[in-house]
């Protein structure tokens, strides 16, 4: 019925049909005066085609998203040059609603759904740019049977839904407006491997209804495998094109986003991380001897639902443990209770011999124990040098009299604190993003501000949640390599939560998998690999062995 | 006991007037993230044009010419001034409206000059007596009015297409730009809507007991940032039960005045203000407020 309907819809616009449903040609976009963010891409979605757009952090995925929403004057940014063509018909530079009335429709990095509407008003939200109400009547239907789970849910709070339900009702809102055309930008991010598995049969499913989808992913494994085209964004432009399957087998995909460690890309990156010396002396200034962070029978409640049932593990000082387990499983929770977020309801957790169930958490960070925040806890307009001066917080002594005096005092030792910044900066690799703000980032270059700001404080202890979330293979390969040498340098003892299974792996001493807020494994890497508990709760049986491949 | 239960059920009535402004202030709020100093001298143009109005066209349809200009003016500002400087610092904007809000109260003062324009309320000064109680029967015709129009109102915000939008859309923006919700056009909506509610609470402002409409009128609405705030800025139910809250203080302390003599002549003027700091004090995101809760 509403293939009619969208026909007839169209029919002025000549033999949409034959072409493709979008052809991009040269288009060129940038944020106010920050540079440029697109300088010339060009790519082609076939009707009926899944097409996936991978690329570093900052390549201008999401621009190229936003360029095509109409979106991009909402973020201060704007189309410089060159065309957007969705059925032969001309919309760069359009009104966003028109765009969504035409039938282009994008999801939201970190799927933004409205938190206080409930999951009913959250799609009709969805679907109010479509004045019909018997297509809207029928968008519904379609969206529940795709989300059964939505429809179940219907007047909870959409905040209150797992990351997997938001996940499936942010892409259930933008369907509401029965688009022909799809832009998910990454719909897996934050994910556990279970729950991507879902989110790409149902990605599959929605294609197989006619809708063209162009999909932004880190995960290249999964875009690669469900799309039938694929480009490769660098810096702005379209470094590699062609058939998904044969991007897939190419040896520069496979080391840079698949994470496959190729003879040879194994020697260019030992090469590579050889040649970067860090200055990680600046973290070592004062350092009390390490102690073990230790939680016993740890059970926390909110109201009636229990997020931590006698929760158990041990963290030997200088190691790395990692947490482990599906959305919802009570990983940050853990991480909360540690820092003295959460209060736990019984059990104790304590660092050496200190207790830290009574502790507020500034006493706790005052200990030397830092963290990183999986929803991104920064100053989004300020800049990336001022959030990474909050770190220096503890460690600064003048007060807010002198402060607020600009006393020669403090001066002289914020002019110290920032050259300190500057040089973590430099560690966690973000000198050259200083000075911009914070929200003009990408997602993934956000998380390495939070590291910036947790090392910033000069730890003992760094918990870090889900850092590597939003970087493809390589930029987590990156990353890895920077924990293990602030780790080999520092004697850091970290404790991490993430999905990202070759990053996990590949640092980890030990590791705890959680389900249903209880641990069901305990040990080193290699037998949690192979722990048929963890394997049927978390890892799939299918997703283990592709994805542990590639640990650098 | 008596005298309570009157300045009880004058109070709430007084309340829910404010009640009304609050709104406005709630709505520009939620739609734009701007607090609306030019509110004052919005509401004080609809009371103005209801009042010179009246004599020929009649009362309830110089109530409506009033709401339809308020409502034009509050459109005009935010389709020729404020959607232009989207994106701006909200702080700033904020000052911007003071800027307005002189502009637009120094004409109509100009125009007003000395004279005081009654708003030909057809309930007058007259009283009703129930039982041993003796309420102004503008009063009752306040808090009906503004019952029926808060409780339409909360309908539409809860269940229309219109709430939907505008919750989504005060929750994220840029996020309902992406479902296709036109933002300029809702928060010119938002601004109207509060201009032509501020009117009519105006008109009962400038009703019985007060003369009509002079050069201070423009001034009450200054009274419903108190109720706003205390409500929490952001919510419709925090308006509402800020604005009873102002409405009852303000009544009380102009009622029980003489006993309340230690403290002090206009007790009543500065006494929304005071509760207002006293909540604050307490609750920094006012009452019903939305702290910023998020999941870490």
């Amino acid at each position: 019925m509403n293939a009619t309907a969208q026909a007839a819809d169209t029919s002025g616009a000549g033999p949409s049909t034959a072409g493709p449903i979008l052809r991009v040609t040269d288009l060129h976009a940038s944020y106010g005066d920050a540079g440029t963010a697109l300088d010339g891409v060009s790519l082609e979605v076939a009707q009926g085609g899944i097409v996936a757009v991978l690329g570093n952090n900052g390549a201008g995925k999401s621009t190229l998203l936003r360029a095509i929403s109409g979106t991009l004057p909402l973020e201060s940014g704007r189309i410089t040059g060159g065309s957007i063509e969705y059925e032969g018909r001309e919309i760069a530079g359009k009104d966003p609603t028109t765009i969504v009335r035409g039938g282009v429709v994008q999801v939201p990095e970190g799927r933004r759904i409205f938190a206080g509407l409930t999951v009913d008003e959250n799609l009709r939200a969805g679907g109010l740019a479509t004045k019909d109400r018997s297509a809207r009547g029928a968008a519904r239907g379609r969206v529940f049977e795709l989300f059964p789970r939505l429809e179940e849910r219907l007047s909870q709070k959409g905040g209150l839904l797992s990351g997997g339900e938001q996940q499936m009702l942010a892409i259930g809102r933008a369907l509401m407006s029965q688009p022909r055309l799809l832009l998910l930008d990454e719909p897996s991010l934050g994910l556990a491997p279970q729950i991507v598995e879902q989110i790409a049969e149902i990605v599959t499913e929605i294609n197989r209804g006619g809708t063209s989808v162009v999909l932004v992913e880190q995960n290249a494994a999964m875009a690669l495998r469900i799309s039938t085209d694929a480009f490769v964004l660098e810096s702005g432009r379209v470094g590699l094109s062609g058939r998904s399957a044969d991007l897939a087998g190419s040896d520069e995909v496979r080391r840079r986003y698949l994470g496959v460690a190729t003879e040879e890309s194994a020697e260019a990156q030992a090469e590579e991380s050889a040649a970067v010396t860090r200055p990680t002396h600046v973290l070592s200034t004062r350092r009390a001897e390490p102690k073990t962070l230790h939680a016993a029978g740890v059970t926390v409640r909110f109201g009636g639902i229990t997020a931590l049932e006698d929760v158990s593990f041990e963290v030997a000082p200088g190691t790395t443990h990692a947490i482990i387990g599906p959305n919802g499983a009570g990983k940050s929770t853990c991480l909360n209770v540690l820092t003295g977020v959460y209060r736990a309801t019984s059990g104790n957790v304590s660092y050496g011999d200190t207790g830290l169930d009574t502790m507020r958490p500034h006493r706790i960070a005052a200990l030397g124990i830092a963290r990183t925040f999986q929803n991104l806890a920064l100053s989004p307009e300020t800049t990336v040098e001022r959030n990474l001066l909050v770190g220096r917080h503890r460690l600064t002594k003048a007060g807010f009299v002198a402060a607020g005096l600009s006393l020669p005092s403090s001066r002289r030792e914020l002019a110290a604190q920032i050259d300190h910044v500057h040089q973590v900066a430099e560690i966690v690799g973000l000198t050259g993003d200083l000075h911009r703000l914070v929200h003009e980032l990408p997602y993934g270059v956000r998380k390495r501000v939070e590291l910036g700001r947790a090392l910033c404080a000069e730890p003992d202890v760094l918990l870090l949640d889900e850092p590597v979330a939003g970087m493809n293979a390589h930029e987590s390969a990156e990353m890895s390599a920077t924990i293990a040498e602030l780790r080999a340098a520092l004697g850091l003892t970290i404790v991490l939560v993430e999905h990202d299974m070759p990053f996990v792996m590949g640092l980890a001493d030990r590791v705890t998998v959680l389900d249903f807020g209880e641990v069901i494994a305990d040990g080193p890497p290699d037998e949690i690999q192979r722990d048929p508990a963890v394997l049927a709760a978390y890892l799939g049986t299918a997703g283990a062995g592709a994805e542990t491949g590639g640990t650098t | 006991m008596t005298q309570f239960i009157e300045l009880t059920i004058n109070g709430l009535s007084l309340g829910s007037i404010y009640a009304l402004i609050a709104f406005g202030f709630v709505l520009v709020y939620k739609a734009t993230g701007i607090i609306n100093f030019a509110h004052g001298s919005i509401l004080l143009l609809g009371a103005y044009v209801a009042a010179r109005t009246q004599a020929d066209i009649g009362f309830w349809p110089a109530m409506l010419l009033g709401a339809a200009s308020a409502a034009t003016l509050a459109a005009l500002v935010d389709v020729f001034i404020m959607r232009r400087l989207r994106g701006t610092e909200p702080n700033s904007l904020a000052i911007l409206t003071l800027g307005i809000d002189i502009v637009i109260a120094t004409d109509l003062i100009r125009r007003i000059g000395p004279d005081i324009f009654t708003s030909g309320a057809p309930w007058g000064s007259e009283v009703a007596r129930v039982g041993d109680y003796v309420i102004p029967e503008t009063r009752i015709a306040a808090a009906s009015i503004a019952i029926l129009i808060i409780s339409a109102f909360f309908l539409a915000f809860r269940y229309s297409d219109w709430g939907v939008a505008m919750r989504a859309a005060a929750t994220d923006g840029r996020t309902a730009a992406l479902m296709g919700i036109r933002l300029n056009r809702l928060a010119a909506g938002a601004w109207a809507l509060a201009g032509a509610l501020a009117a009519v609470a105006g008109v009962f402002f400038v009703s019985f007991p007060s003369p009509g409409v002079d050069n201070a009128t423009g001034l009450s609405a200054l009274a419903a940032i108190p109720a706003a705030v205390i409500g929490g800025l952001d919510s419709l139910i925090g308006a509402l039960v800020g604005g009873l809250i102002i409405g009852l203080v303000a009544t009380y302390c102009a009622g029980y005045q003489d006993e309340l003599s230690f403290l002090g002549r206009g007790l009543g003027e500065i006494a929304p203000y005071t509760v207002m700091l006293i909540v604050l004090l307490f609750r920094p995101a006012g009452l019903f407020g939305s702290r910023s809760v998020t999941r870490v």
